[in-house]
């Protein structure tokens, strides 16, 4: 098949480069919208389950990468579950996260890559997640100081948010992990 | 068979009650549950979304660590990864290759993995958990709620079905209370979108709590801290955004466990929801035993 790929996209078809990063079997679809029916963000995203996957498959490689349902799409494998041909939709979206940053094509309707490297920042620094150390870095760095800020009386009085982090031993060890992580996958986070 | 509890990154904050109670429980059922040494998160979902080698070795680490016992875990969204984990080492041989050259170390994928729910149904055994009921919760009404990541994909967690799963349901009709028939035991309630794209979380949320109210449930249990949060912390602006009254008390199972075992609510952390269920106890006429401190009482005295 021929694709309508970008000029300065590499070779291989998109639905070629999905298949490879995400091990999902693409051109078993056959469009019988199972997938978008048990979908929770179908209604209210800008692309369904169903149409992702055939816009992979004919390439549409701008659309795709830049969409918001990418992004909003809650990794509940609800379609992975009932698909009648086992494609594996939540690894597909994985892979064009993935791509999609790496490209630089993320639409600017999201903060799910910034809250994910804030977290995944925090995991290689302290082991674990200190969800109020989480919560403040993710609030400077998008500016959303007022969302939620009404809830932090209460969530202090009932003992919800933990005021330091535990210290967890193994910092070298996790830093090494990360390090070879991103050796292995050309450091592109 | 011997255990090695893994808790998971909410049970130290926002899911309190759910450490708390568990620990409880577990003292009372004889379950002995002692803590991963340094465990580190799971890398959750920003991992998967992130770096397919970095959502398998961040759990690897920790079944290396846990070898020779089976793994305890308390969060859906943690048991989800260290299963996913084991079953892409143990199917792929590539994949176990590159975690071993990331860890220094190769590990096989064979730590078996437990969610706590898994454990008190089939370990301790419901016939077990009847006899030890000293409280029965008799005629409370409970929506019992799965979410997405403890069933599914049920290839990978083989632990229930993934449409119509029972394990919460019999575990709570072992304490004598009544679990509801209701179509959304395992819909999505926004998870991590609580933080990132709040809307979706609310109208999620909604459906659901919507759902158990209709279904004429007293409350909501559930197994999983992020599910717990979201229809906890998040209900009153739900029903202030959909002009509806909800009022659903949302408790991990293993407060609900706890009562019926005739355990005390500030052992159970039931001072840490948001919505007190406290109310509704009594309401069924269940309230907690006489002696115990009544969560309202350490309201009045702040």
């Amino acid at each position: 098949m021929t694709t309508a790929a970008a000029p300065h996209v590499g070779s291989a078809p998109l639905i070629q480069e999905i298949e490879t990063a995400s091990g999902a079997l693409l051109a078993l679809c056959f469009q019988c919208q199972k997938c978008t029916s048990g979908c929770p963000i179908a209604a209210t995203t800008d692309i369904k389950p169903h149409e992702l996957i055939r816009l992979v498959q004919l390439g549409e490689r701008r659309e795709v990468l830049s969409s918001r349902m990418i992004w909003e799409c809650t990794s509940c494998q609800t379609c992975r579950t009932r698909c009648p041909h086992d494609v594996d939709l939540p690894a597909m979206i994985d892979a064009l996260r993935r791509l999609s940053r790496d490209a630089g094509k993320v639409t600017p309707d999201t903060a799910v890559p910034v809250f994910n490297d804030i977290f995944l920042g925090a995991v290689r620094r302290l082991g674990r997640v200190h969800e109020l150390g989480l919560m403040a870095a993710f609030k400077l760095r998008t500016g959303s100081f007022f969302q939620d800020a009404g809830k932090l009386p209460a969530m202090l009085r009932k003992g919800k948010l933990a005021l330091r982090p535990t210290l967890v031993r193994g910092r070298a060890r996790r830093a090494r992990t990360f390090r070879r992580v991103d050796g292995i996958e050309g450091g592109k986070r | 068979m011997s255990y090695v509890f893994f808790p998971g990154c909410s049970l130290d904050s926002t899911a309190r009650g759910y450490r708390l109670s568990t620990e409880a429980v577990a003292r009372a059922l004889g379950l002995d549950l002692p803590e991963l040494p340094d465990w580190t998160c799971c890398g959750s979902t920003a991992a998967h979304q992130s770096s397919s080698l970095l959502a398998v070795a961040l759990p690897a680490q920790n079944l290396l660590a846990a070898s020779g016992k089976t793994m305890a875990v308390a969060c859906a969204a943690c048991y989800s990864r260290l299963k996913v984990a084991n079953h892409e080492i143990a199917n792929a041989p590539a994949t176990r290759e590159w975690v071993a050259g990331v860890l220094g170390a190769d590990y096989d994928g064979s730590t078996p993995v437990q969610h706590l729910l898994e454990i008190i149904r089939d370990e301790v055994g419901l016939d077990e958990i009847g006899k030890r009921v000293r409280a029965p919760l008799t005629g409370l009404r409970v929506a019992c709620y799965y979410g997405c990541l403890l069933v599914r994909p049920p290839d990978v967690v083989r632990f229930d079905d993934p449409e119509n799963p029972m394990s919460l349901d019999q575990v709570v009709a072992a304490t004598g209370a009544e679990p509801v028939e209701w179509p959304y035991k395992t819909e999505c309630c926004g998870a991590s979108h609580s933080i990132t794209k709040v809307a979706i979380v609310e109208r999620l949320s909604h459906d659901i709590l919507a759902m158990a109210r209709d279904a004429g449930a007293d409350c909501i249990v559930t197994a999983c801290p992020l599910c717990q949060l979201n229809l906890d912390l998040r209900q009153k602006d739900i029903e202030a955004h959909f002009g509806e009254r909800l009022g659903l008390p949302v408790l991990f199972f293993t407060q609900l466990l706890g009562l019926a075992l005739g355990l005390k609510p500030s052992a159970l952390g039931l001072d840490s929801l948001i919505v007190d269920p406290l109310p509704m106890l009594a309401k069924r006429g269940l309230a907690p035993r006489p002696g115990a401190r009544p969560v309202v009482a350490a309201k009045a005295r702040k």
